[in-house]
């Protein structure tokens, strides 16, 4: 099993509803974006590069093959999970950012402060706070993971979690594939040659970020269409 | 001990104390008191690291020098050599503490290390270096200690564990430069020229730190002054070997000319002035050791002052075109003349600014630099205490 996304460029319409979904449903503080959603080309969200002829760019944890975060860390703290899911132990994290600068898609995010004090700052009512409550480990090696809490620990690494509390207890898909108003992201096992996504890469031209960085990522990306309508009328 | 010496200690002790309080501050606070970010996930604290290894280099030269080659001139300087080795490996390490997010947790990297992680190789060989230079200087001390009886024991240990050391010391620059060689994401550091030029950088400050130590201990005698001789013809030689090597892999980057290498050598443009002074100081102190300066006392510190701020500029400059070099930056689709990098979430949220960014102008804060200087005086601190009371400096 290697869990994977596929998200199509096509019916991505930049509403950003699959960063405020996770964002949301994973309690990330103010200032943490475990998903972003850009215009490429552009330094302003929205704001075509060229009238008619942007898109936008979904990044979250790209949960490569080759994960060069999991081979840095010095603690094993973020490790593959059996499903091809790169998590993070929240108790076992020293915090040292070694993941964060061997990760070329700048999606690792770390608790500069207590993330309860940065909640503070937006002015809710007293102690409120968002996003699954319950704490929830996974075994991995014989060890109990802390791989999602609700309030992280200051000074600990955080990334997209690829929703494993709801994919675990609920067998429901990431927050961002069911907040995706268009439909536009996909999920599902990569090794399965039947699935859907296995289908979808193979009958699209999909591709992944950044390749030439060796990194085998688990999400791939579907072109807009545009391009290949420009392709076959060549 | 004299009367300058131990203001001296009393000031760096100060300064210690400073550094722990402010240390305890930013532990109450979190690593929001420095200006690092997540784009910029490393600063002042890891360009340190990379400077106090390099100067802990100066035990590996002279015990080398002395008892592998056999350049007697030196033996003078051996238990100097090793003071300011480990003075300055375990200031090394010191200075990563505070850049932990959870520095209780640090025991993890003994309970759980992973051995595919060149910090945690990293943690073994300066510790085990540590251990190595202290036992070392115990050994050349041994006839001080225990009586002219001991002489030949601690020469032939001294041989013994001359190559040993050797293996070590060459190990924390090599294991030190992998921690950034090995990010291919980070066009700034992967290249193979990366671990042998901090070995260069390591020879020529580790060098200097101990033609510091050794002037201001032994003063410039006629004696001594051949070893000083040979000290700083090392100092040169490895200065212009490791100006070779980051030019060498610049001129290979620039030759080909691929996008991902202009952008980061136009971000090195930003701090182009950093980049003039890390060339240029090292440059007028080796001018100034070559020159009459090194008989005096003075000439020798201010060089060396000046030689050192030099490798902290270059220590310095690891980081900004590594980190504002954003791996993801693609040619769009469609794009042909854009080539445009993926914005990151800072982590850091301040009202009516923007926490999505594609540069980060790092500038550490006084936090950042009261850690740092009372790791300094920390590492000062040692090896005046060590001169002071352990019988380091050989009498006439």
């Amino acid at each position: 099993m290697r869990r994977g996304w596929v998200i199509d460029l096509e019916k991505c319409i930049g509403c950003r509803s699959c960063a405020v979904a996770c964002k949301q449903h994973n309690a990330q503080p103010p200032g943490n974006w475990w998903a972003t959603v850009e215009t490429p080309g552009s330094k302003y969200h929205l704001t075509m590069p060229e009238q008619g002829r942007g898109y936008f760019l979904p990044v979250t944890c790209q949960h490569c093959k080759n994960a060069p975060c999991v081979k840095v860390c010095p603690v094993e703290a973020t490790y593959k999970d059996k499903d091809g899911m790169v998590l993070v132990d929240f108790e076992r994290c020293i915090g040292c950012r070694y993941c964060m600068s061997a990760c070329p898609y700048g999606v690792r995010q770390f608790n500069w402060e207590d993330p309860k004090k940065t909640l503070g700052k937006l002015e809710y009512v007293e102690n409120y706070s968002y996003g699954y409550p319950l704490n929830h480990r996974k075994e991995h090696n014989g060890v109990n993971r802390l791989v999602y809490m609700k309030t992280r620990f200051k000074g600990v690494v955080e990334k997209c979690v690829f929703c494993v509390h709801y994919y675990d207890n609920e067998g429901l898909d990431p927050a961002c594939v069911r907040g995706c108003p268009g439909h536009a992201r996909f999920v599902g096992d990569l090794e399965d040659p039947n699935s859907t996504v296995s289908q979808l890469i193979r009958d699209n031209e999909a591709f992944t970020l950044i390749p030439e960085k060796g990194t085998e990522p688990s999400c791939f990306y579907l072109p807009p269409s545009r391009k290949k309508k420009h392709m076959t009328e060549v | 001990m004299n009367k300058r010496r131990k203001y001296s200690l009393i000031i760096a002790f100060a300064i210690m104390l400073a550094g722990l309080f402010t240390y305890g501050y930013q532990l109450r606070e979190g690593l929001i008191v420095t200006d690092m970010s997540n784009l910029f996930p490393w600063g002042l604290y890891v360009s340190a690291l990379a400077f106090f290894v390099g100067n802990a280099a100066g035990g590996l030269v002279l015990s080398a020098s002395v008892y592998m080659f056999g350049i007697t001139k030196l033996k003078p300087f051996a238990k100097i050599g090793a003071l300011t080795a480990f003075a300055n490996v375990t200031a090394a390490m010191l200075i990563v503490i505070p850049d932990i997010g959870q520095p209780l947790r640090l025991w993890h990297i003994l309970r759980y290390p992973q051995f595919s992680s060149p910090l945690a190789w990293d943690v073994f060989v300066l510790s085990a270096y540590a251990v190595l230079t202290i036992v070392y200087l115990y050994i050349l001390m041994l006839p001080d200690l225990k009586g002219p009886g001991m002489k030949e024991l601690s020469e032939k240990l001294a041989k013994r564990i001359a190559p040993i050391a050797l293996v070590f010391a060459i190990g924390i620059h090599v294991v030190t430069a992998w921690i950034f060689s090995t990010q291919m994401g980070r066009e700034w550091w992967f290249t193979a020229a990366l671990a042998p030029d901090f070995l260069a950088v390591a020879v020529f400050v580790g060098t200097t730190v101990v033609l510091m130590a050794s002037v201001l201990l032994y003063g410039i005698k006629d004696q001594y002054k051949e070893g000083y001789s040979i000290l700083v013809k090392i100092i040169t030689a490895m200065f212009f070997v490791h100006l070779f090597l980051m030019y060498n892999d610049f001129f290979i980057k620039a030759w080909y000319g691929a996008e991902s290498a202009t952008h980061v050598f136009n971000i090195l443009m930003d701090s182009i002035l950093i980049h003039i002074f890390e060339v240029l100081a090292p440059l007028l102190a080796i001018i100034l050791l070559n020159s009459k300066v090194r008989n005096s006392v003075s000439g020798v510190v201010v060089s060396g002052v000046i030689l050192m701020a030099g490798v902290f500029a270059h220590r310095f400059l690891i980081m900004p075109p590594a980190f504002n070099a954003i791996p993801l930056t693609i040619k769009p689709l469609g794009f042909i003349d854009t080539y445009w990098s993926y914005p990151i979430a800072t982590g850091r949220y301040v009202e009516g600014v923007s926490t999505i960014a594609d540069y980060w102008n790092y500038s550490p804060t006084w936090v950042e630099f009261t850690l740092l200087s009372g790791v300094i005086a920390y590492m000062y601190f040692v090896v005046a205490l060590g001169v002071s009371i352990l019988p380091v400096k050989k009498e006439d």
